[in-house]
């Protein structure tokens, strides 16, 4: 039996910004669960197609392309989304821009993107949406970071000083709206596939043979885990990040 | 897709199942459709446990055995593995916690020290070692173990608590990648301070410290035990998951410091 604990019956979520290409699966998983999915990208395919699996499942969607770097577009979101439905109970933040290069090469726009992307979007995001939650006491947020928040990798300064962040932005947040009943958490993704049911790793891949489990992340892998923390059953978890890295983060 | 989380036909041995966390995680691992094992060194409260998943007409027994023991252990997962036919998932729940042993740390006695190292920390390893030829035999299994945010963080006075909860936390992660071929996963739940055995007063005094304002019902735990349980976690071992109100965030400051200091 899946247990009535990680029901989303009733509630509204918006999933913002559309990292990964992972979209249609973690609006699927949500919308499964019981909720309804605001649609916030300007991935114009990856809404339809997600939009597609929410009604899949009954669920109401509503697709609001929004540049989510661009604080003006998403007040406007939000105000849609609470003028139509009435309120937001959880945000997940999705937004994701990846980028490599050695540090003396990274130009200064680079950065900002990077950041801009990765950490300020989550910060606009979550403060459009918190102001609501803050009204009605309860909210929960959830941002797709990476093991990457947690450990270094060459070449790859902005990304993980952006996701490094999004870590701390976390647990300060957290704990500024404990007292609310809003919960905030990130899932910390591992070496990803952009598919969503992902091909198996080249075993002789260098890469896939550090990873304990030998493949890469899937969508799939985190959807039970989003629906968790982004229901009541995880209403004492918050300022964490949980991470779903097929072992990484175990060695050494 | 949600249906991965689902743990019909599955069998669960709990240690500390008499407990308040391992009574609340055995009744929400049946719930999820497990049978299920408790152990405890505690009659009354494992026999009772065993009764209350009963009535949620799963299948229930009760099999005494102290962690501390190897000998006990193996024979009580030997009779688990033999009674039923599988032991599809672990949970190390046994645990045993001094608050406030307020004396110079020259007068803890050996004996001290070894209780709670060998009931935290060794009773997983023995409870795992006990289960693991099985599991690897199926190629296929769940280990979790019950942590703490402890494991992470220093307490005043808690020698053998501390250090023994940091070592189920690298426990779980060695144990992790020692099983990952073989199908098995190990993952760690590290609770803050949840309402189990002692007076309602005790924990009421302690919420203000907690950011959330709040101490844990033990029941909050279950739901992410099941997801660690269940083939929706497939890609997730060696982790630790906190579960603790906002514990392990806080710590820069007192709970409630909040200044502010404009640009």
């Amino acid at each position: 039996m899946i247990p009535k604990e990680f029901s989303l019956e009733g509630k509204a979520a918006i999933v913002a910004g559309a990292g990964r290409s992972w979209l249609k699966t973690m609006a699927s998983y949500l919308a499964e669960a019981g909720a309804d999915i605001v649609l916030s990208s300007q991935d114009q395919k990856q809404m339809e197609e997600a939009a597609q699996e929410v009604k899949k499942w009954g669920r109401r969607t509503m697709a609001i392309p929004t540049d989510v770097t661009n604080c003006q577009q998403i007040e406007e979101m939000v105000a849609t989304v609470i003028s139509q439905w009435g309120k937001v109970d959880i945000l997940v933040n999705s937004m994701d821009l990846q980028f490599a290069k050695p540090l003396l090469e990274v130009v200064e726009d680079e950065w900002h993107q990077v950041i801009a992307t990765n950490l300020t979007a989550v910060f606009l995001c979550t403060k459009a949406v918190g102001r609501h939650m803050i009204e009605s006491k309860r909210g929960k947020i959830v941002t797709i970071s990476s093991v990457l928040a947690e450990r270094g990798l060459p070449n790859s300064t902005a990304y993980c000083a952006s996701k490094g962040g999004v870590g701390q932005f976390t647990k300060a947040l957290a704990l500024e709206w404990a007292r609310q009943n809003i919960q905030v958490n990130a899932i910390g993704v591992g070496w990803a596939s952009d598919e969503a049911h992902g091909e198996e790793a080249e075993p002789t891949d260098p890469l896939a043979r550090y990873i304990p489990l030998r493949r890469l992340c899937r969508a799939d892998d985190i959807g039970a885990l989003l629906v968790y923390l982004a229901s009541d059953a995880s209403s004492y978890v918050t300022g964490q990040t949980y991470f779903v890295s097929g072992g990484v983060m175990a060695h050494g | 897709m949600l249906e991965k989380l689902a743990l019909d036909g599955k069998v669960a041995v709990v240690t500390g199942g008499g407990g308040g966390l391992g009574t609340a995680i055995s009744l929400a691992l049946a719930q999820a459709g497990a049978d299920i094992v408790v152990t405890d060194f505690r009659p009354e409260d494992g026999e009772s446990t065993a009764a209350e998943v009963a009535t949620l007409g799963r299948k229930a027994v009760f099999i005494a055995a102290d962690v501390t023991q190897s000998q006990e252990v193996n024979s009580m997962m030997a009779r688990a593995i033999s009674q039923w036919g599988t032991v599809d998932i672990l949970v190390n729940c046994a645990g045993v916690i001094r608050w406030g042993t307020r004396k110079p740390i020259w007068e803890i006695t050996d004996q001290e020290w070894h209780r709670g190292i060998d009931t935290n920390v060794t009773g997983a390893f023995f409870c795992s070692r006990a289960v693991a030829k099985h599991m690897v035999g199926r190629k296929r299994g769940r280990i979790i173990n019950i942590a703490s945010g402890w494991g992470m963080r220093g307490m005043r006075d808690s020698f053998m608590y501390c250090t023994a909860k940091a070592g189920v936390i690298t426990l779980t992660m060695s144990l992790a990648l020692t099983l990952v071929r073989d199908g098995i996963r190990v993952n760690a739940i590290a609770p803050g301070l949840f309402r189990t055995w002692e007076p309602k007063e005790r924990y009421d005094a302690r919420a203000a410290f907690i950011p959330t304002g709040r101490v844990g019902d033990p029941r909050e735990i279950g739901a992410l035990v099941v997801y660690l349980a269940s083939d929706a976690s497939d890609y997730v071992t060696g982790e630790v998951f906190p579960i603790d109100g906002g514990t392990l965030a806080s710590g820069s400051a007192p709970i409630g410091y909040a200044p502010l200091i404009p640009i």
